[in-house]
């Protein structure tokens, strides 16, 4: 407001005004002091530290009583409500320091207070659930140091003159896939935006099939075998890094499909930064995964994968630590022919070869900005066996190439990939959580020696700022409390490969039976299912005991029982919301279907022209709408056209049906050029599928536990209904 | 007032039934809409409902020397159409040499008309060299190119920018030509590779891709436009888009219009 202005009438009764002036004052107040010159001398800086330092140790460590501790914990957790309302990272740093201290007090008062354990099997329960504590401590730490400050990259321009733009190979390796899915993705590799004398396609095919050949041969790209399968999908780039010599090598897994835009994109980064040796892209996914699928939260609730292309690897990226992810990434190919090309050691060969070219001095990015898209895993059990290998990798890498030691590593590198690292870890102490409480209900274990109050007015502040400020780093791209169902699905079949991996870096493969492709039926996995099935008992089992202790006992321990049958009650909803994952819905389709509005039309047989818009497109077909009244009998032959800006393709296609201002239509028999146009007309293009990344509304907590419970009762119910379903069918097949 | 000639170098492009649909589109977006008939087949009318035996119209008018507000007639769209009329050979030999010989006799009637500042007069010529055509470019402030997308009309078109230079360059108010395609159909290569051809020529000056679609004959064949008798058709959306672009070439539209 400018000082010429007139005064404004005083607001009466308006709560913004007479609250912004205090509120002002007191931030041109803080600004003054913050700004304040002081602050740069080193002797205020080490003071302020070691002062800061002392406040912490005081507040961590100082004991208090019940009340007193109540009322501490209380006035502390209204404060990080109070600063939840502000915006800014400022204050999520603030938050992060109330959620730092409130755990630490609560790891310190635990350590020294609570495990003077009476008996052995006190001592076996305790210990055992103070060490799954100081896993998730640490977890929780070196995750905050991870996410500090997301850095948020943007793209840099490429050069106005094109000929100076490098040469690039792009790789697709591929194995067994149908040529149908890979189809797609060259076809797309093929349409990038880049010089064509500097882009050179190659599929890697190490399932040597002459059908892919043939393939590759007719839209012009090159195919690469080898004389065998060694090392798998690193081993296969490598043998074709020894016969190409583009100076970026582009690699995308068969079934992810580039958008024209990836390389000019991407390319920026390593014209800009002589040492950038690797950039990676999200990996984002047209289909639900397994868990989107059989809990029908498909793009409504951010899955597994969104929290690491999220947050986590934006905030690696300000520690210079981006890890390459496989596919959809861009390396340099001098840096990484230095390192012996990808690495062979582990079966994470990603994740090891970014740690390599970091060793070596490299940089990596990472750019958060989708520009390809691919299929996720069809079924629970092949989704759990690429965790498996991931967890067991990780592990590996952890024996083999420690990142806390060894050549090169900034300490910001360190701790993120030790943090990566001890992620796998989470499956004992996930499964510690989902049975701690049974030690108390089921065998009278006293796994805390102090009482239920204190317990709680230590725990609770601990939990409770740990989930507000997640919440508000994650905020977008994880909800509160599904993480926790996701680790527990997972929590059982990683656990062991992690831990024999860890031991023995050639121990701990596990097969997983993969049901691939498509899911003909609905059917429940009761193999993948029996361990949720096992815990679900148990915890319902200790549920009944606490009601029984609570009714029949002479003096329970209300409290303590009360506490232990919550923690259990909730335990019960992760079982069950494990047991809806594992059942499975119908999947039917083996190539993506994307829903996105684009501009179409229709020429009829009479000549007639109707336009239209797309409301999804496959490589098969299109789902279009059509005005009101439009009937076509099923059946009847027409031609579509898709438009990008001036472009058109046009396509004949077969009408499979029709209704209510809808229209499916099935390509007939497009030619490989037509493919081709379709592609880039579709899957290629920036506009048409990269819209709800990032996109959704910021966590509410406690909508997701509500949401996390709906889930729970969902599983209860598929599980009542499997039971007496498979009851039936033994029933019938008894009488014959 | 705006002036806008629709020409070709070649005839059975559409033109007509570009004009027509076009003047229907403009007029659409709340705009004061001329539509000029300078081709003596007098086909403009019938796009807009007006009786094929009325033989009024600028000939007659103009040799009658009246004002052509007396040859206005108002189509159900709200387009004010002026019919060429029909006349006999000699009177239209008369009314050529008319023109012919005075210069400022399509701009003089024009003002005449009195026109808003919104207003867009569409000018129909006759294909191919003619004194209508000399005059409509003239006049026009902008010259609307249809072509179709095929090879005959491709070879044809240097004939028109010639054409365009010769009775354009000079003139105050004229400021560019702009092309249309007309009646493509890309699912043959020819069609596409034409309209691309053209597009890489003249780029932004492509003010349309006007696709084939039999609703536009249909639309006649009912005394409508196709934004009229078929709203969802492709090529009522390309007329939609063209009048777009030509409207960002014209001042804005006043409040008052």
């Amino acid at each position: 407001m400018s000082t010429t202005s007139p005064p404004r009438p005083p607001a009466v009764g308006s709560p913004e005004d007479t609250q912004a002036d205090p509120s002002k004052r007191w931030g041109r107040f803080l600004n003054r002091v913050t700004e304040s010159p002081v602050w740069n001398h080193p002797v205020a800086q080490y003071a302020t530290g070691i002062l800061a330092f002392l406040l912490f140790l005081l507040v961590i460590s100082v004991p208090l009583d019940l009340t007193e501790q109540v009322i501490f914990a209380g006035t502390t957790f209204a404060v990080a409500l109070l600063l939840r309302r502000t915006k800014g990272r400022v204050t999520t740093l603030a938050m992060m320091t109330l959620s730092i201290s409130a755990s630490t007090r609560y790891i310190w008062w635990r350590l020294t207070d609570t495990v003077g354990f009476e008996n052995p099997l006190d001592a076996f329960f305790g210990f055992g659930l103070v060490a799954a504590e100081l896993y998730a401590f640490t977890v929780l730490l070196i995750g905050y140091f991870q996410t500090i400050w997301p850095l948020g990259r943007k793209p840099v321009p490429l050069p106005a003159d094109s000929s100076t733009w490098p040469s690039v190979d792009v790789f697709i390796p591929t194995y067994n896939e149908p040529l149908e899915v890979v189809k797609q993705t060259v076809f797309s590799a093929m349409s990038l935006d880049w010089p064509a004398d500097r882009l050179k396609v190659y599929v890697l095919d190490d399932g040597r099939r002459s059908d892919f050949r043939k393939f590759c041969e007719e839209v012009g790209v090159g195919y690469k075998i080898r004389g065998n399968n060694r090392h798998a999908k690193a081993g296969n780039i490598n043998a074709a890094l020894a016969t190409t010599d583009g100076e970026y090598v582009a690699i995308f897994d068969c079934d992810h499909i580039p958008t024209r835009s990836f390389l000019q994109v991407c390319m920026g980064w390593f014209l800009k930064d002589d040492k950038m040796a690797m950039l990676q892209t999200p990996h984002v996914f047209f289909s639900p995964d397994p868990f989107e699928k059989n809990l029908e939260t498909f793009h409504r609730t951010p899955n597994e994968g969104e929290l690491f292309y999220g947050v986590v690897q934006d905030g690696n990226d300000l520690w210079n630590a981006s890890f390459f992810c496989g596919s959809c990434a861009i390396i340099k190919r001098a840096p990484l022919m230095e390192i012996g090309g990808v690495a062979i050691e582990t079966v994470t060969e990603d994740a090891h070869t970014a740690l390599k070219l970091h060793r070596k001095g490299y940089n990596t990015a990472y750019l958060e900005i989708p520009q390809a898209a691919g299929l996720a895993t069809e079924s629970l059990s092949g989704h759990i066996g690429q965790r498996i290998r991931w967890a067991r990798g990780m592990a590996q890498i952890g024996r083999l190439d420690n990142p806390l030691f060894g050549p090169g590593l900034k300490i910001g590198q360190r701790l993120c990939y030790l943090n990566a690292l001890l992620h796998f870890f989470y499956g004992l102490p996930r499964l510690i959580f989902l049975t701690a409480p049974l030690a108390y209900l089921l065998f009278g274990a006293h796994v805390f020696q102090a009482t239920a109050l204190m317990i709680s007015a230590y725990a609770l502040p601990h939990l409770a700022h740990a989930s507000i400020t997640n919440s508000r780093i994650q905020g977008r791209y994880r909800y509160s409390f599904w993480n926790e169902v996701y680790e527990s699905v997972l929590a059982w079949y990683i656990m062991r490969p992690v831990l024999m991996a860890f031991i023995n870096p050639k121990l701990g493969k596990f097969n997983v039976t993969a049901k691939g492709g498509v899911i003909e039926e609905a059917y429940f996995d009761w193999g993948i299912a029996r361990p949720y099935l096992v815990l679900l008992i148990a915890n319902l089992l200790g549920f009944a005991v606490g009601v029984w202790q609570l009714v029949f006992q002479d003096n329970p321990e209300i409290t303590t029982l009360f506490i232990n049958m919550l923690w259990t009650g909730y335990n019960i909803v992760l079982s069950s919301a494990s047991l809806a994952v594992a059942s499975e819905s119908r999947q039917v389709r083996v190539t993506p279907r994307v829903a996105a509005a684009l501009p179409a039309a229709i020429r009829l047989e009479d000549g007639k022209v109707l336009t239209c818009q797309t409301d999804d497109f496959s490589q098969q077909g299109l789902g279009l709408t059509v005005p009101d009244g439009v009937q076509i009998p099923t059946g009847t032959k027409l031609q579509v056209s898709l438009f990008r800006s001036d472009e058109e393709g046009v396509f004949p296609a077969v009408v499979t049906f029709g209704g209510k201002g809808r229209l499916g239509v099935r390509f007939d028999d497009l030619s490989l050029a037509q493919q081709a146009e379709l592609a880039a007309l579709t899957f290629s293009r920036a506009d048409a599928w990269v819209g709800t990344w990032g996109q959704r509304q910021q966590d509410k907590p406690l909508s997701s536990l509500g949401g996390v419970l709906a889930i729970g009762v969902r599983g209860i119910n598929e599980l009542a209904n499997n039971i007496v379903k498979s009851l039936r069918v033994r029933r019938t097949s008894n009488a014959k | 007032m705006k002036v806008l000639a629709v020409v070709s170098s070649k005839g059975g492009v559409g033109k007509t039934t570009v004009t027509a649909n076009l003047a229907c589109a403009l007029a659409r977006q709340g705009r004061t809409v001329v539509v000029l008939d300078l081709d003596p087949q007098n086909a403009l009318g019938l796009h807009f409902g007006i009786n094929p035996s009325e033989f009024r119209g600028i000939s007659r008018a103009s040799l009658a020397q009246q004002s052509w507000k007396s040859v206005v007639f108002e189509s159900r769209t709200g387009v004010y159409v002026l019919p060429y009329g029909v006349v006999n050979e000699d009177d239209r030999d008369r009314f050529e040499h008319l023109i012919e010989t005075r210069l400022s006799w399509l701009r003089d009637h024009l003002q005449e008309l009195n026109l808003p500042p919104d207003a867009v007069v569409l000018l129909d010529t006759p294909p191919g060299p003619s004194v209508y055509l000399k005059q409509a470019l003239a006049e026009a402030h902008l010259a609307l190119v249809v072509v179709l997308a095929d090879a005959a009309s491709y070879a044809a078109l240097p004939l028109m920018q010639r054409l365009v230079q010769t009775y354009c360059a000079g003139q105050p108010n004229f400021s560019e030509a702009l092309y249309v395609v007309n009646q493509t159909n890309n699912s043959r290569q020819l069609s596409k590779d034409v309209s691309n051809v053209i597009r890489t020529s003249f780029g932004d000056r492509v003010v349309g891709i006007i696709h084939q679609d039999q609703s536009v004959g249909d639309a006649l064949a009912n005394d409508l436009c196709v934004l009229d008798y078929e709203s969802g058709s492709q090529a009522a959306n390309d007329f939609r888009a063209c009048a777009e672009k030509i409207a960002q070439r014209l001042p804005t539209r006043t409040a008052t219009a």
